[in-house]
């Protein structure tokens, strides 16, 4: 069992990281399953299936947390992972067949341009004339849907004869969603990356929500962690039935995930939101690299 | 208690259900002596009952594994309720769309274990 330990550490590490990001912790377990630092190392496909079913953990662990506090939309989330569960069942499926090295290659140029993005556009999006509290502390009522459950809209009129948009219906108050086709687009695209290496898709769809949707870094960060267990379940239930996860494996790996993520979900509102945008820019960069060393065959 | 607060409840009561699950799987592993470098198991649902009587760590990790995968398919059933509860046809609507996407991907994946089993 003494190589469970380091199992139990580095899920841990990954939960933490994947709470606090928005990311679902996978980008950092299938280096960790696949390079040997833990002392072993596993096929890319094994590693793919224990990050699947551990970055589903990490959703669970945080996401009840984020949707209780009303952090986390529930309507704008359903809405994009509908494409994000079709992309992982189509990434799911064609998963042995598209060349890893070719992928990786893909991967660490999104990555890259993602990260510079996330950089570039920072004094853009940081605080918008029309959305004072886009990046402010998030309260209960940080992304209620802008109607009430009793159809009643937030200014007095039925939800009949307001009439609202798709965009509106999916929006919170404080922001208003825009460009849904291509956030459509990019949550599609989340899903099969989710599908083929083993994340949650994080690292695609908040920038997506942030920097296309209009969506506040924080709302968007906790409905990408509600997102992803649908999207990781999606193709981690190929993954199971095809024999592509080890019991073994998983279990300290997940256990440890879940510890750590926990312990991010609980201090997430403590962290500063530029610290938190450099620490996602850091593990895009990390990431990067790997998936650049994986495609190069280095 | 509105729908967002029970969905998140329901989330975190699979989660714990799951996380409680694989920790007895993998207490079981420490004391029985399996390490994660044994040959695995193959997946075989109807063998976890077995393992489950039988205090094999398998057992517990295939069912905590199962429930981790479930929990989010759960939520979206609640979801559902909720939504139809409240006369949102439209958040119903994409409910079911997503519960379909899950059932095509457990029959794909049921296809394909078969296919690549001997």
């Amino acid at each position: 069992m003494e190589a469970g330990v380091p199992l139990l550490v580095g899920g841990a590490a990954a939960g933490l990281f994947g709470s606090l990001l928005g990311l679902g912790g996978g980008i950092l377990i299938v280096p960790l399953l696949t390079i040997g630092v833990l002392g072993f190392s596993l096929p890319i496909r094994e590693a793919v299936g224990v990050s699947l079913v551990s970055v589903i953990v990490t959703s669970g662990a945080s996401a009840g947390v984020y949707l209780q506090r009303h952090v986390a939309n529930l309507r704008l989330g359903m809405l994009l992972e509908l494409f994000t569960a079709t992309g992982a069942l189509v990434g799911g499926t064609i998963a042995f067949l598209v060349p890893d090295r070719l992928l990786s290659g893909l991967f660490t140029f999104l990555l890259v341009y993602t990260g510079l993005s996330m950089l570039r556009t920072r004094t853009d999006t940081e605080a918008p004339v029309d959305l004072p509290d886009a990046d402010g502390p998030a309260t209960d009522a940080a992304s209620a849907p802008p109607s009430a459950g009793d159809g009643t809209a937030a200014d007095g009129r039925t939800a009949e004869a307001a009439r609202p948009t798709l965009a509106a219906r999916v929006s919170g108050p404080g922001y208003l969603v825009r460009d849904i086709p291509r956030g459509v687009v990019g949550a599609s695209f989340a899903g099969v990356v989710s599908a083929l290496l083993g994340i949650g898709g994080g690292l695609i769809k908040v920038p997506v929500m942030h920097l296309l949707m209009g969506v506040p870094i924080r709302v968007a960060t906790s409905t990408s962690n509600l997102m992803i267990g649908i999207t990781a379940s999606a193709s981690a239930v190929i993954y199971l039935l095809r024999g592509g996860i080890d019991p073994y494996v998983a279990g300290p790996t997940a256990v440890g995930v879940f510890v750590g993520a926990t312990i991010g979900s609980r201090t997430v509102h403590r962290v500063d939101v530029r610290l938190l945008r450099w620490l996602f820019v850091a593990v895009l960069l990390y990431t990067a690299f790997e998936m650049g060393r994986r495609a190069l065959g280095v | 208690m509105d729908l967002e607060q029970r969905v998140g409840r329901l989330i975190t009561f699979g989660t714990y259900l799951s996380i409680g699950l694989l920790v007895l799987g993998v207490a079981l592993m420490a004391t029985g002596g399996r390490s994660p470098l044994d040959p695995p198991p193959a997946f075989d649902p109807a063998s976890i009952p077995g393992a489950l009587a039988a205090g094999r760590p398998e057992g517990f990790l295939w069912l905590g594994l199962i429930a981790a995968i479930a929990t989010p398919s759960a939520r979206v059933v609640a979801s559902l309720v909720g939504y139809v509860a409240r006369h949102e046809p439209m958040m119903a609507g994409i409910s079911v769309v997503i519960l379909a996407v899950i059932v095509v991907g457990v029959a794909l994946g049921l296809a394909s274990g078969r296919a690549v089993t001997p």
